[in-house]
Formats: structure tokens, C-alpha cells, sequence
């Protein structure tokens, strides 16, 4: 036991003194020392605050904060006496006729003038003497009565166009006046003066044009179901027009491309083509229209095949440069291959440098020609149905399509078997491309 | 240029516009056992081999050859470090075989080829070569190309010695082979340009007929709404 208080550094207590007591076996000694509260003693090397914290007097937890003070001062209700409401009267200045109204107020408040009063607003309404209508005003439409009782509407009603059209004296004045008609004088005769009296801002009123705008949003309004699904209807199709036009503009692209770089590749063979890699890896962004020299030369780089330029220091393998590269989609790399076999030749050919180069551009020219052919049967079925298009304008007369163009498929079959290589860049036979 | 003793491992440098080119010729012999073997159910012996196309030795600058087997064969990754690169096996089925090559310089990368083990004659005997006692042949031609040697690379090799003194002969004549295929290429793309030059002026004609048809339209259709 007293060892394991030595380590754990608890008191130790102070070795009983050998007496008779301790010999016969009292019990007194031993109840001391559970009982008795230990007198805490501070370590040596612990501040003193440390140690305050662990032992104090009290055991009890330290305070987090100094319990002096509260978190609030409670109101305290009891000690003020409320003020007082009274039940008074007043008066509110915007009313003509002084009636006298009563509200809550306190007594101890300044008596004001009532706050609302100033919400009030009263529109200037221009007036003109006899002698300024028979100068200016004058209108074969209106009368000065006519006028007259519309200007009083107009300050009655704060201008609300629409209250002065109900409230106009139609058995005075039988001459129908819409809200355009109301709005169109008032406005004039408010221009009219104004321009006399030296006004900056004069407002006009487009009364033909705020007609038109109601009578749209009528008919709008009073469109029926079936009128509202036709128009979806023909809109949806002038879309579909205008996504052919479209797509007859980029073809006729496409094909000056292909053109330009066929004529690129008869010309001059070899040299274009091993100038293309470099170019391509310069700017490998898609063409745009810039001008026509510019976008000759991204033609050529466009169609065909491009090889990876192998200029990367490092060791290869010669046959890794005949690959397909991974942008060659399959339909073409099947109609590659279908053209190698037809001409005996094998689909990979024993790889030295002049094979490779050789085959790469035999291949590269092979998917040139089949764009060709996919854009010339294009070409056939546009001319086809402008042809219909003529004869359905003209009944009775046609267009002769050049019998060149016409043959074009027969001729090519016997060459090669190209029944699905056409289909390469789109189909020609669907109408709706 | 550096002085020879500049290269080394860490010299790394590159030199250069060099291009060194290393035929080589890879691929496999078989030979039918007659019948089926008893024990293991194996019918032919093979052997897989990388051998250069002309007489060299190729240890100069190969460090070592990777032959991957089917995952069959104990200890399917086998490793040839000095010529012959071959191995030789018994089997029953055709598989794939990657071969890798790796070079003394480790800025090098390995190259790899894929060889499909033949045991059978097939329908194309395009790269099939037979020789009475020898049994079947399946070999391909490649090249290795060195674009920009490391130094190191590029001393080992431009130094090799002859690996035989006697003659040096393939299974299959490839320089023949060559010749006839770069032929065939060539008369195909010839084929091919002057059907491109026909289509390319039929093409020309189309476009110049569509857009006439697109005035005669574009006429009618002002005739009418006059």
C-alpha cells in the first residue's frame, strides 16, 4: 500500500510511532486515515495557480466566469408607469370637407398634421381660357363641350384612362370615344399649351400605334387551340428549313474543300503531303471561314488520312507508323480495308521506310476518294430533287442532269464493290439530311 | 560532337538528327510431333525467335528479350538475355506472344511486338513460309527505328560485330517480298489519284449544274410571284 502511494506521489502518512496501540491492534489509527481530509499539498515544481485549480478549499468546480455580474439586467417591469393612449380626434388635410375622425394618440406627441395626408397627390391638370381654345385647340373632332368634360374627367380621375372612358357622358356626347381617342386629345391639348407656354418636355402620344399594339395582343389573346397548334406547327418547320439551308451551305463547303485538295494531290503529290503533318500540328483547330486561300489549305489538311508525325526522339517500331490513328472512324477503316482486298493488297505489308510511307498515302488518298464519291452521290440526289422541285414550279418543262453525273454510281461499282463505302460521310438516299 | 567518353547512363544526352534503323525479323517455327502426346495432350513443338535481318549480334545493344507466354505455361514470362532470343516450347493451341525489347540504355523505352503463334496452316498463307523438314513458318519483317540515339545508344550500335561467319539467311525471301508489295503500292495509288482526278471533275460539274439548276429554280419561282 505504501508503496503504490509513493508512486501514484500521494501523501504519504507519517509512519505510526510503534506503541501499544499499534501493537494490540487498534482500529483508531487506520479510520484516520480513510477519513480524514487529505490536507492537499502542492508538488513541487506545480504553480501555484495550477494547483488552486485541482484543490481548493471547497472541491468544487472553479467558477468559468466572475459571478458578480449577470448576463442581462432583468427589466424591471414594476417601476415605470406606462404612458397613456388617448382616443382623439383630427382632421385630415386632403379632405375638402374637414371631417373630423378619431384615432389612438399618445397625449404626450406633438399634435401633427396627419402623416397620410401627404400621399394624397394631386395631378396638375392643364386649363386654357376661351380664347386659347379657339386659338390653338381647335379640333374637327372634338368640341370645346367635348373637351371641356374630358379635361374635368382627366381631374377627377388623375388621368386613369380607362375610369374616364366609362365615366364619359355618352348621351351628351354620342360620338364613340375609345381610350385611344381620350388619351390621343388630352395629350394634344397638353402639348399644345405647353409648346405655348414654353414647356421643355412635351409628351405625344402615338394613338395609331398604341391601337395596333391592343389589337395584336387581342388577337392574341383570342387565338383558338387550333390556331395556337398550327403556329407551333409551321414554326417547328420553318426550323427544319432553316436547318436544311444549312446543311446545304456546309456541303457546298465540304465539296470546295475536297475539290481543292483533289487538286492539291494530283498536282503535286509527294511534297504537299509530307508538309501536311507539320501544318496540322500547328494548328489543329477547325477550319473557319476566313478567306478562300486560307481555307484551301485547311481543306487539304482536313480530308484524307493523318498519319502521327514520328519526329519524337526515341526508338519505334517502323510498322507502329502504319496504325490507323484512333480518329479514323470505323466505317472509313472498313472501307480501307475493303478497297486493300479488292486491289490484292495486304492489310499490313512488310514495313520498310518507303512501304510505309507508300501505303500511308495510298490509304490516305483511299478515304479521299471515298469522300469523294459520298459527296458526288450527294451531289446526284440534290440535283435529283432541285430537278423535281423544277417540275413541280414548271409542269411540263425539266432539267437535264448531265449524263456524266448520272452513271456516276454504275461506272464506280465496276471498280470497286463501294455499295457501303458511299455511306461514308452521310446518306444521300434520306431526303430529311 | 561530344567525346566518347561523355556517354554513360546520366550523360542522357540525345543526338541529334541521327536515325539508326535495325531490321529485324521475328516470329515462330512448328513442327507436328505426327500424333498427340500421350501425357500432357501437346501436338506440336515451337520455337519463338527475334533474330536481325542482317548478321549481327544483337547483344550489343539489346539488354534483354521478354517473351510473354499463355498463361498456361509454367512460368509464363520468359527471359532471354543473349542470342539466340528464342524459346523454344511445346504446346497444343495458337496464342499471342508479346515480345519486348530491352535496350542497354534505360532512356530507351522498350519496344513491343505481338506475335500470334502458328501451329496450323490456314487459308492465308500470305506470311507462311514451308520448308520441307523445318515444318511451318510464321515470321514478320520489322524495323526498329532509333529517332535521336542517346549517346551510349548510339555507340553501341554503330559497334556491333557479325554473329556468324557462315551465312545469314531467313526463311522467308523479304527482299523479294519487299519489292513486289512497294510495286503493288504504288500501282494501287496510282489507280487510286486518277479516280480521284475523274471524280474530282465530275464533282466540278455537279457543283456548276446544281447552282445552274438553283437559278432556273430561283427564276420560275420570281416568273410566278410576279
Amino acid at each position: 500500500m505504501a508503496d503504490v502511494r509513493d508512486i501514484m506521489e500521494l501523501e504519504r502518512p507519517p509512519t505510526p510511532e510503534i506503541t501499544k496501540e499499534t501493537i494490540l491492534g487498534s482500529d483508531k489509527p487506520k479510520k484516520k486515515l480513510f477519513n480524514a481530509p487529505k490536507a492537499p499539498k502542492r508538488p513541487e515544481g506545480m504553480h501555484r495557480e495550477v494547483f488552486a485549480l485541482l484543490y481548493n478549499d471547497t472541491k468544487d468546480a472553479p467558477p468559468l466566469f466572475p459571478s458578480d455580474t449577470c448576463y442581462k439586467q432583468k427589466i424591471d417591469l414594476t417601476m415605470r408607469k406606462p404612458r397613456k393612449w388617448t382616443w382623439m380626434p383630427f382632421t385630415n388635410p386632403a379632405r375638402k370637407d374637414g371631417a373630423v375622425f378619431y384615432h389612438w394618440r399618445r397625449p404626450s406627441d406633438e399634435p401633427k398634421e396627419y402623416p397620410f395626408a401627404k400621399f394624397n397627390k394631386k395631378l396638375e391638370i392643364p386649363s386654357y381660357t376661351d380664347a386659347e381654345y379657339q386659338q390653338y385647340l381647335k379640333d374637327d373632332q372634338w368640341t370645346k363641350e367635348e373637351t371641356d368634360h374630358l379635361m374635368d374627367l382627366a381631374a377627377r380621375f388623375d388621368l386613369r384612362f380607362i375610369i374616364m372612358e366609362d365615366r364619359f357622358d355618352k348621351e351628351k356626347f354620342p360620338i364613340k370615344r375609345s381610350v385611344e381617342d381620350l388619351k390621343d386629345r388630352y395629350f394634344k391639348v397638353v402639348g399644345l399649351l405647353g409648346k405655348f407656354n414654353g414647356d421643355k418636355k412635351i409628351y405625344t402620344y402615338d394613338a395609331d400605334h398604341e391601337k395596333r399594339r391592343k389589337e395584336q395582343l387581342k388577337r392574341l389573346h383570342e387565338r383558338t387551340t387550333q390556331q395556337i397548334e398550327e403556329e407551333q406547327f409551321l414554326l417547328l418547320e420553318l426550323k427544319k428549313i432553316e436547318a436544311r439551308k444549312k446543311e446545304r451551305e456546309r456541303k457546298t463547303q465540304d465539296l470546295q474543300k475536297l475539290i481543292s485538295q483533289a487538286d492539291n494531290q494530283s498536282e503535286t503529290p509527294k511534297k504537299t503531303d509530307k508538309k501536311i503533318p507539320k501544318k496540322k500540328l500547328a494548328n489543329p483547330s477547325r477550319p473557319s471561314r476566313v478567306d478562300t486561300s486560307q481555307h484551301i489549305l485547311q481543306a487539304i489538311e482536313t480530308a484524307g488520312i493523318k498519319f502521327p508525325d514520328y519526329k519524337n526522339s526515341g526508338v519505334s517500331l517502323r510498322s507502329q507508323r502504319m496504325k490507323l490513328p484512333a480518329n479514323v472512324g470505323q466505317k472509313k477503316s472498313k472501307g480501307i480495308e475493303q478497297m486493300l482486298q479488292d486491289m490484292g493488297l495486304e492489310l499490313n505489308p512488310t514495313p520498310n521506310e518507303d512501304i510505309c510511307m507508300h501505303f500511308n498515302e495510298l490509304r490516305s488518298d483511299m478515304v479521299l476518294l471515298m469522300e469523294l464519291k459520298s459527296a458526288l452521290a450527294s451531289c446526284e440526289f440534290e440535283l435529283q430533287s432541285f430537278r423535281h422541285q423544277y417540275e413541280a414550279l414548271n409542269p411540263g418543262k425539266t432539267l437535264t442532269i448531265p449524263s456524266q453525273l448520272l452513271s456516276v454510281t454504275e461506272n464506280d461499282n465496276k471498280q470497286f464493290n463501294s455499295g457501303e463505302i458511299i455511306d461514308v460521310v452521310g446518306s444521300p438516299g434520306n431526303p430529311n439530311t | 560532337m561530344s567525346l566518347p567518353t561523355d556517354f554513360g547512363p546520366d550523360s542522357g544526352g540525345r543526338i541529334k538528327g541521327v536515325c539508326i534503323v535495325k531490321p529485324i525479323v521475328y516470329g515462330n517455327i512448328a513442327r507436328y510431333f505426327g500424333k498427340k502426346r500421350e501425357e500432357d495432350g501437346h501436338t506440336h513443338q515451337w520455337t519463338v525467335y527475334v533474330k536481325p535481318y542482317h548478321n549481327e549480334d544483337m547483344s550489343a545493344y539489346i539488354k534483354k528479350v521478354h517473351f510473354k507466354l499463355h498463361e498456361s505455361y509454367a512460368n509464363q514470362n520468359r527471359i532471354v538475355v543473349k542470342p539466340p532470343y528464342e524459346i523454344c516450347e511445346t504446346g497444343w493451341g495458337e496464342f499471342e506472344i508479346v515480345i519486348k525489347i530491352h535496350f542497354h540504355d534505360p532512356n530507351e523505352r522498350p519496344v513491343t511486338m505481338y506475335h500470334i503463334l502458328k501451329l496450323f496452316h490456314s487459308g492465308s498463307t500470305s506470311d507462311l513460309g514451308m520448308e520441307l523438314g523445318k515444318g511451318l513458318v510464321s515470321e514478320s519483317y520489322d524495323e526498329i527505328v532509333f529517332q535521336d540515339p542517346t549517346q551510349l545508344m548510339h555507340h553501341l550500335l554503330t559497334n556491333t560485330k557479325q554473329l556468324t561467319l557462315g551465312r545469314w539467311e531467313h526463311n522467308t525471301n523479304f527482299e523479294e517480298k519487299k519489292e513486289k508489295t512497294q510495286k503493288m503500292i504504288i500501282e494501287a495509288k496510282q489507280k487510286v489519284r486518277m479516280e480521284i482526278a475523274v471524280l474530282k471533275n465530275r464533282l466540278k460539274l455537279a457543283r456548276e449544274t446544281i447552282s445552274q439548276f438553283k437559278d432556273e429554280i430561283a427564276k420560275v419561282q420570281e416568273m410566278q410571284y410576279m
